[in-house]
């Protein structure tokens, strides 16, 4: 067997090490700064800073903002459908998490 | 090549109206949308959905694909007749339906060709203005990983298949393989940023990055909720009751000596702080007891049921008053 030197790409984890401005967020979910902006208002996503061009947005932000294209381009649902969609998706990912600590019992 | 009924696939009739067949997919759509329906086939539905779709809104589409006939059952060997939509002109030359893009069967593509195949895979959008400087599109992919790998790092080659469109504006797919470290500490649903590992950039912009978005393999021992892991030990009668040590396997490959106190009962949470995904504040080890009777099937077995019994005044039923 021959000895190969390989390089391992080092990646950074987006959820505990990235804070993205709106550029970014935009350019990583493919979408628009007006859209990114709308759910903002909407209280889709929450930045911290005080204008769009000091907007931080979290490392959670990229997979919402993610989901939220794909919802409103597929099922075409406007901002404040989108909102609740979230938030109900929100809400079973809870009690997901609540099955996965309650085991085996819930499977019956 | 299998035929695929579009109809059926939408649960409409052949002579259904153009609402109907809206409001079929829509509701379809939403049933299956991979970020709402977490079953395992809920992408591939949505996006047959999404094909059906396709071709059934649109009237040329329709009637061209109509005009084969109605004897064709879905799943049959299916070859398109010749010249088969001779006549038909479509204003399109693609994919115009719902769903994600450059997915479409090749029942549909032997149809009506492939689509134009937006830059970057699945909704990609691209800036065409020449004479300015772009970044490269970021790229973003799924890759699965061992729990194991979450709490000891790992070194992995990943296969990325990519869809490209080569000189003469067909989709092919192209294989990359990426030797990628993953972080000790990741958690399901995180994503690894690589940077300038996306799409080259236009003029003097640079690479985009490359997003791999984390899930675990299933796991037959270990559940996970976020950094915290679940373990279910199962434990005889007599060791609850008295107490015992036992072995317990950690997700890190190791083994914990855990002491099971007497009069223990089942259900129990035992939390080991700190053995969860590790990270700056890991998570913490549930190891939750689960009582396991044996059966009672020599004589010898039987005798010793009794022999419980008789030793107890137990009554398990008391709260139901029976």
């Amino acid at each position: 067997m021959t000895q190969t030197n390989i390089t391992w790409i080092e990646g950074a984890i987006v959820e505990n090490e990235i804070h993205m401005s709106i550029v970014e967020l935009s350019q990583a979910a493919s979408t628009s700064e007006e859209l990114i902006m709308a759910w903002v208002t909407e209280g889709v996503l929450s930045p911290t800073g005080s204008s769009p061009q000091d907007w931080r947005f979290g490392g959670d932000s990229l997979s919402r903002t993610k989901t939220a294209v794909r919802l409103s381009r597929d099922l075409e649902i406007n901002t404040p459908g989108l909102a609740l969609a979230l938030q109900l998706l929100d809400q079973i990912s809870d009690l997901r998490a609540q099955l996965v600590r309650i085991g085996n019992s819930s499977k019956g | 090549m299998k035929f695929k009924d579009y109809y059926e696939t939408l649960g409409v009739a052949r002579g259904a109206t153009e609402a109907d067949i809206k409001s079929a997919y829509r509701k379809l759509a939403r049933k299956y949308h991979p970020d709402v329906n977490k079953e395992k086939d809920a992408e591939e539905r949505f996006k047959e959905v999404g094909e059906a779709y396709a071709v059934l809104k649109d009237t040329e589409k329709r009637a061209a694909y109509d005009q084969m006939g109605s004897n064709w059952k879905s799943g049959q060997d299916f070859t398109p007749p010749p010249n088969w939509n001779e006549g038909f002109e479509f204003s399109d030359g693609g994919f115009g339906g719902g769903g994600y893009e450059g997915d479409q069967s090749e029942f549909f593509e032997s149809l009506f060709g492939r689509g134009k195949h937006r830059q970057g895979g699945r909704g990609g959008h691209s800036r065409q203005d020449q004479s300015m400087h772009f970044k490269g599109q970021d790229h973003h992919a799924k890759i699965l990983i061992d729990l194991v790998d979450a709490y000891n790092g790992a070194k992995r080659t990943i296969a990325l298949h990519m869809p490209t469109l080569d000189i003469s504006g067909h989709v092919t797919t192209q294989e990359r393989k990426l030797d990628v470290s993953i972080p000790k500490g990741i958690k399901a649903g995180q994503n690894l940023r690589l940077s300038g590992q996306g799409g080259p950039g236009m003029g003097e912009g640079g690479a985009g990055d490359l997003y791999l978005e984390i899930d675990f393999h299933p796991n037959p021992i270990y559940r996970v909720d976020g950094k915290d892991v679940y373990l279910d030990l199962p434990l005889a009668p007599w060791e609850v009751a008295l107490g015992t040590t036992v072995k317990v396997p950690t997700p890190a490959g190791t083994t914990l000596e855990l002491t099971i106190p007497a009069n223990t009962i089942a259900g129990r949470k035992m939390r080991l702080k700190g053995k969860g995904i590790p990270s700056k504040e890991p998570g913490d080890l549930y190891v939750v007891t689960i009582i396991a009777t044996p059966p009672a099937d020599t004589d010898t077995q039987k005798e010793a049921y009794q022999a419980f019994e008789k030793a107890f005044e137990f009554n398990p039923r008391t709260h139901l008053k029976g």
